[in-house]
């Protein structure tokens, strides 16, 4: 009995032992991981919250890849034999066709990281930050914060801009408007009709800026948009409102992150996606650009809880939308898109 | 001998180049354009068919957008041919001293790329551009005028764009004409409207032929300046095959949608070179 004892713990601290060694010794020097993101405030925190503490640990150096999630879509299949990213961000209309492709390592459910996120919001990848697809509106034009059905207004018709499509927005927009028709996204002939009645965007939008000003001059009255970074841009746009709307509510939108299948560097890849996810960076994403943490263990600031999505309560009262099923429906949707919408 | 292998020598970098990053994509591009996507992936299905382009010749939307791009490269070609004629004969006979300046000027937009030009367009002809500003405050419009997400405002950046590529070979084509012809037609009783009719145009029609392939191919194939003018709201070709490779991910479609912009192009080349065989003094 006693021997067992000994050997027991002996056992145990030989483990201990291996297992610390094993995460903390381990030097990776000369190795690079190459981290696919998007430029500006992410790129920032990522390199403070993420990338320097791994940096730090374990001797490698990471290199960040910027530029939209399209292109790193595109150099995922063109370089699927041989991969050269490691880690990719990702939108949650790309994530699960990633993973469907088998572009992308699954999430592993038995980390401490899966559990860590909101149960259900690891679809094809990690969930990074949650935001919502609400309505930018111009306090000029409308007085009252909106709801969906405003944009159909008569006195709106052609003043509504749009994102490029295929987007979250876009298909984010379809929802809604399946949704005012007492049906949902997987009825598109509903939700094409009833977008195509908000007449052709007044401004198809490929930057804040470009929106925002159109606004204040009263040539666009509303636009379908993301939280995040509106609302981080609302200081310097004073005639600009955001509205969260209840009926139906805001489409939840998720940024993910994934760790490329076949990378040159598994190990610091998952590492890597362990900071991201921690509750230092989740937290900077919810107080400097108002992106809601993923991780159920974050807690806030009074002033960035109020501005972002970071409770059960409030990702049960978003909309979500079948997005593995959306994907499926890109290439067709993008064609009615072009020919219902933009060629009205 | 030789001179022969020496020569061959010379010209093998510049055919392993144009081979590896022109000639093999380009096959890549042809095969990519008769494969396909199987159902609900984005990976590549190799098998042949020719799908894609059944579905762009029977498809209303993208034979609407080919006649448009050709109607946009045509319209582009006539106006640049219209403006460039005066400015290379003033060019050539008027501005003297100044004509290194004034050609300088006028190649500026084919050396600074299709974006900062565009977005200067952009500025001047947006709904918060100076000239909606200016109409504004003359008090003479109240809302914008739209001229963004239309064909007109795809035209003003096409003509900006490719202008230089009509002056040019006009300019080079007019200073080849003798300086004494234009006199010696006048003497001989000819009015300034024939002189231009029936001496000028027909000596320059080289210059004006060349100058429109040039322009008319890289009307139809350009890229930035429809995208950004266009406002995503005027699809053209080359936006269409922007929209699949990019956004869609359709790798076959677009390259099948390349193909045919390719084919066009062949096509205009053979009739330029055959225009160009019919015309006076092509045997020189």
């Amino acid at each position: 009995m006693f021997g067992s004892r000994t050997f027991i713990r002996a056992t145990l601290a030989a483990g201990a032992v291996i297992a610390a060694g094993a995460a903390g010794a381990q030097d990776y020097s000369g190795k690079t991981l190459v981290v696919g993101t998007w430029g500006g405030d992410i790129e920032r925190l990522l390199k403070e919250h993420a990338a320097k503490p791994l940096e730090e640990k374990t001797g490698a150096k990471v290199e960040f890849l910027l530029g939209g999630s399209g292109d790193r879509m595109s150099k995922l299949y063109a370089e699927r034999q041989n991969p050269t990213m490691d880690v990719t961000f990702q939108n949650i209309y790309e994530a699960p066709q990633l993973l469907a492709d088998g572009l992308v390592v699954p999430p592993d459910p038995d980390s401490q990281m899966y559990k860590d996120v909101w149960d259900g919001m690891n679809e094809g990848c990690y969930a990074m930050s949650l935001v919502g697809l609400g309505i930018a509106y111009s306090k000029e034009l409308v007085s009252e914060p909106p709801e969906w059905a405003d944009m159909w207004k008569p006195e709106y018709k052609g003043m509504i801009g749009m994102a490029p499509y295929p987007s979250s927005e876009g298909d984010g927009l379809l929802g809604v408007a399946a949704r005012l028709e007492g049906t949902d996204e997987h009825d598109p002939d509903a939700a094409f009709a009833k977008v195509s009645e908000l007449g052709a965007p007044a401004l198809v939008y490929t930057s804040l800026d470009e929106v925002f000003a159109l606004m204040e001059a009263g040539e666009v009255a509303m636009a379908p948009m993301i939280s995040g970074y509106v609302l981080a841009g609302l200081k310097e746009f004073p005639g600009i409102g955001f509205s969260f709307p209840t009926d139906p509510g805001p489409v939840l939108i998720r940024d993910m992150v994934c760790q490329v299948a076949k990378s040159p560097n598994p190990e610091l890849a998952e590492m890597f996606i362990e900071y991201a996810l921690s509750p230092e960076t989740q937290k900077a994403y919810a107080e400097e650009i108002y992106f809601g943490p993923t991780n159920s263990t974050v807690e806030l600031s009074e002033a960035a809880a109020a501005d972002t999505i970071n409770s059960p309560e409030e990702v049960a009262s978003l909309l979500q939308l079948d997005w593995p099923w959306l994907i499926e429906q890109r290439s067709d949707w993008t064609e009615r898109w072009n020919k219902e919408i933009l060629a009205q | 001998m030789l001179a022969a292998k020496s020569a061959r020598g010379l010209v093998a970098p510049a055919v392993i180049l144009t081979a590896g990053v022109f000639l093999a994509p380009f096959l890549l591009l042809l095969a990519m354009s008769l494969w396909s996507q199987p159902p609900g992936s984005l990976m590549l299905d190799v098998t042949p068919t020719g799908e894609n382009y059944r579905r762009i010749t029977t498809d209303a939307y993208y034979m609407g957008g080919l006649a448009r791009t050709i109607w946009l490269s045509l319209a582009t070609t006539a106006i640049c041919a219209v403006l460039s004629l005066p400015l290379a004969w003033w060019i050539v006979r008027r501005a003297g001293r100044f004509r290194g300046l004034i050609l300088a000027v006028v190649l500026i937009p084919m050396v600074c790329g299709a974006l900062l030009p565009t977005l200067g367009i952009v500025n001047l002809i947006g709904p918060l551009g100076v000239l909606n500003g200016t109409l504004k405050s003359l008090g003479l419009i109240e809302r914008s005028w739209k001229l963004l997400g239309t064909q007109a405002g795809i035209l003003i950046g096409l003509v900006h764009a490719f202008l230089p590529l009509m002056v040019l070979p006009l300019v080079a084509s007019m200073d080849r004409l003798p300086r004494d012809a234009e006199g010696a037609a006048m003497s001989l009783g000819a009015r300034r409207r024939a002189v231009w009719t029936r001496i000028i145009l027909p000596l320059c029609a080289p210059g004006l032929l060349a100058g429109s392939a040039l322009v008319f191919c890289a009307t139809l194939t350009a890229f930035v300046t429809p995208l950004i003018l266009g406002q995503g709201k005027i699809p053209t070709f080359a936006t269409m095959a922007y929209q699949q490779a990019s956004l869609v991910l359709d790798w076959p479609f677009a390259s099948a949608l390349a193909v045919v912009m390719l084919a066009i192009l062949a096509a205009i080349g053979a009739l330029g070179w055959a225009v160009r065989q019919a015309l006076p003094g092509a045997a020189r």
